[in-house]
C-alpha cells in the first residue's frame, strides 16, 4: 500500500460521521446500507455520500445481497493504518525506556 | 480507527525527579530530543530537534509540577515547524502518580490522530519511512517482549 493510500484512509476517518459509521461496523459484521444510514444526524443521501467516501478510501466494502447492499469493514486497509499508530507506539516505548534509564540511573 | 496512544510504566524515582526530566530543557534533551531551542514553558513554543535533519515545533499546553506536563505537536517527531495551534496536531500528556516514596507510575497519552489531515499523515509516514526498517525490528522486539 502506498503512502498516498494510507493518507486517504486517515482523511476518510477524520470526520465524525464517518468515524461513527466505522464504529458501527467495528465488530466486523456486515450491515445493510439502509440500517447503517439511520440516526447519523444527516439525510440518507448525505449518509450514502459519506459511505461512498469510505468505499473510495477502501475502508469499507459494499456487497450486493439480493435487493440489499451490505457494508463491511475492509480489515486489510485498517490493518495498514494501524501500522502507522503501532510505529508511533513503538517510538514512545523506546522514549519512555530512555526516560526510565535517565531518571533511575542518569 | 484508533485515536489514542496510551502507555504506562513504573519508574523508581521521585515525582520531582521524573517531572524535571520531562519539563526542564536541560534534562529533556538527555532522553528525548537531541536539542531543544525556544521557550520551553507553558503557553510558549519550543523546537525539538532529532539528529541533523529532523525538527518539530512543540506548544507547551500545561506544566504543573510535579504531576502533569502536556504539549501539542505534529506527530512523527520531524514534521512541522511553525505555529502548532494553527494546524491539526496531537496532544501529548505525561501524568506522574506517586505509588510509594521514590516509585511512580508515568502515564503517556497521545490523542488526536483521527483529526490529522491526509497531507500531514502522509508526511508523517514519509518522515518515518527513513527509520522504517529499524522500526520494524523494534516492533518485533516489542511483540516478543509482550508475548513473554
Amino acid at each position: 500500500m502506498t503512502q498516498l493510500a494510507i493518507a486517504q484512509i486517515f482523511k476518510a476517518l477524520g470526520d465524525p460521521v464517518r468515524l461513527q459509521i466505522v464504529q458501527r461496523l467495528s465488530n466486523g459484521a456486515a450491515l445493510c446500507l439502509g440500517e447503517l444510514s439511520k440516526d447519523l444526524g444527516i439525510s440518507r443521501q448525505g449518509a450514502r455520500k459519506q459511505i461512498q467516501a469510505l468505499v473510495s478510501a477502501k475502508v469499507v466494502q459494499l456487497h450486493p445481497a439480493g435487493r440489499e447492499v451490505k457494508v463491511q469493514l475492509d480489515a486489510t486497509t485498517l490493518a495498514q493504518s494501524r501500522a502507522f499508530i503501532i510505529a508511533l507506539e513503538a517510538q514512545w516505548d523506546e522514549r519512555l525506556q530512555a526516560l526510565k534509564q535517565f531518571t533511575e540511573h542518569g | 480507527m484508533q485515536n489514542t496512544i496510551q502507555r504506562d510504566l513504573t519508574i523508581n524515582a521521585t515525582a520531582e525527579r521524573i517531572y524535571n526530566a520531562i519539563a526542564t530543557p536541560e534534562q529533556v534533551v538527555k532522553w528525548f530530543p537531541d536539542t531543544l531551542t525556544g521557550e520551553y514553558r507553558q503557553g510558549a513554543q519550543a523546537v525539538f530537534s532529532f539528529g541533523e535533519k529532523h525538527s518539530s515545533s512543540v506548544y507547551i499546553e500545561a506544566a504543573s509540577p510535579y504531576n502533569y506536563f502536556a504539549y501539542r505537536w505534529v506527530p512523527g517527531g520531524s514534521n512541522f515547524i511553525g505555529k502548532v495551534l494553527t494546524v491539526p496536531h496531537t496532544l501529548v500528556e505525561f501524568r506522574i502518580t506517586e505509588l510509594e516514596p521514590g516509585r511512580c507510575k508515568v502515564s503517556l497519552t497521545e490523542t488526536g490522530f483521527a483529526d490529522l489531515p491526509s497531507d500531514i499523515a502522509a508526511s508523517s509516514l514519509a518522515q518515518n519511512s527513513n527509520g522504517w526498517d529499524f522500526m520494524l525490528a523494534r516492533l518485533q522486539q516489542y511483540f516478543s517482549k509482550e508475548g513473554k
